[in-house]
């Protein structure tokens, strides 16, 4: 048996024979793994609070060969987001970053960078400060993930967007030119491909001091973003339609 | 070959689905119920039937009850103008048994849970809402998960929109009487000192 004590990001629990819990677990040093928290549900004496989804977690856990599901032995809290007001803007924000984790992320591949952006994310998702950190997690994960469309030149024609509407379909690759639009396209306008460059180049404290709300270039770049991961991962994402929604 | 004769196994797989019951528990039920008495499974499968049949929601409260409103909300010597909101029904239980409670409840049948598709639309709170004018104070008794402390948040607000001056309370969370300070975690901790009293 080897035992493991890493950082982690607690993604979802579900309830597992009688009364244990099963953990998604984004580790640092394994990426994602599952395993079994004994007795959780009953007594919370060694796991406390640390359970809730979206905890920043110090995780100590055991692992038997060939066994798929990990024992999972203590959890020291690192942060928790119930050290912050919660509102269901807040809720719905963290349980999106969670359900894009659990789903792009493959079991026990190895991701720093999108440990970094998450943890770098989670302590910004703020009651009254969720859409900045949310559109800069999900474009992110778009490039971390290698789904990020070149948005500076027509995959058509290879024209040089810069200072044009960018035109996206959900249904197809790349992004074009007005001439070369898909069916179905919509277009990212200059000012949206703009905040989108920032994001990439900037980091989150800085980008959010610039105003920002649920419309306008943010509201479109997240659009923009949540599509290219919902047509990678081949499904929708229910909290994204929460969060279109508040 | 089959483990178990069909029946059994078909009693298995449904006690299984019982919540905080596994295989190996759903088999001993199972057993027991196949040793008991002729009478006493009849008697067991007559009270599922009749739970079923007769058993809805109190139209004040939302509680589970056989009579409409439930004992709680009829109650003459409850104070009505007191109301605790809770979660389940079963939290009722739980708030009873501290012999300290003599307000009514109001049973939200779960919480905010975005992924799991309960918006503010899915919470039972329209018979709440419509009786604020009745009521002196809310104490809201949720869970302090992420997902109670959203709830709380949506209800106060609300409440607040349709009764400005309706004073709306939390039950206070800290470190649970007989435990020990050692096995507190950090969260529970920092909120007990947070909410700390003079002696």
């Amino acid at each position: 048996m080897t035992t493991h004590q890493t950082e982690a990001i607690v993604l979802r629990t579900w309830p597992f024979e009688e009364a244990d819990l099963l953990v998604s677990l984004f580790t640092r040093e394994q990426g994602v793994v599952k395993g079994v928290a004994r007795h959780a549900m009953r007594s919370r004496k060694r796991f406390g609070g640390a359970l809730e989804p979206m905890t920043h977690v110090r995780a100590t856990y055991a692992e038997k060969p060939k066994q798929d599901l990990v024992r999972m032995d203590s959890f020291e809290i690192v942060w928790s987001p119930m050290s912050e007001p919660v509102d269901y803007a807040r809720v719905a924000a963290l349980q999106f970053l969670a359900e894009v984790l659990g789903e792009a992320l493959p079991e026990r591949a190895v991701e720093d960078d999108v440990f970094r952006l998450t943890v770098a994310t989670l302590s910004e998702v703020k009651v009254g400060q969720t859409w900045m950190p949310v559109t800069y997690f999900t474009l992110w994960m778009t490039r971390l993930m290698g789904w990020l469309p070149e948005l500076g030149a027509c995959i058509v024609c290879a024209e040089a967007l810069r200072g044009h509407p960018v035109w996206f379909a959900a249904g197809a690759d790349g992004v074009t030119c007005g001439v070369h639009k898909r069916p179905g396209s919509v277009a990212l306008p200059p000012e949206a491909v703009a905040l989108a460059e920032r994001m990439l180049r900037r980091p989150l404290a800085e980008l959010l001091k610039e105003p920002s709300g649920k419309t306008g270039p943010l509201a479109m770049v997240r659009r923009f973003a949540v599509e290219i991961l919902e047509r990678n991962l081949e499904r929708q994402m229910r909290s994204a339609r929460v969060l279109a929604r508040l | 070959m089959a483990r178990f004769a069909e029946p059994m196994a078909r009693l298995i797989e449904e006690l299984r689905k019982l919540p905080g019951i596994g295989t190996k528990s759903a088999q001993r039920l199972a057993f027991h119920i196949l040793r008991s008495s002729t009478t006493d499974a009849e008697a067991l499968s007559k009270a599922i039937l009749q739970l079923k049949a007769s058993l809805r929601l109190c139209s004040r409260c939302n509680n589970i009850t056989d009579v409409d409103p439930c004992a709680i909300c009829s109650s003459p010597t409850r104070n009505q103008r007191l109301v605790c909101v809770v979660e389940e029904p079963t939290n009722i239980g739980a708030i009873e048994k501290t012999r300290t409670w003599n307000g009514v409840f109001h049973v939200l049948h779960g919480t905010l849970s975005p992924v799991n598709g309960i918006g503010p639309e899915q919470l039972r709170t329209t018979n709440l809402f419509n009786r604020l004018s009745d009521i002196e104070e809310v104490i809201l008794a949720l869970s302090p998960t992420v997902e109670g402390e959203a709830t709380s948040h949506y209800l106060a607000q609300e409440i607040h929109k349709l009764a400005p001056a309706l004073p709306v309370t939390r039950i206070a969370t800290g470190v649970p009487a007989g435990s020990d300070i050692e096995y507190a975690d950090e969260i529970t901790l920092s909120r007990a000192l947070d909410n700390r009293r003079q002696l």
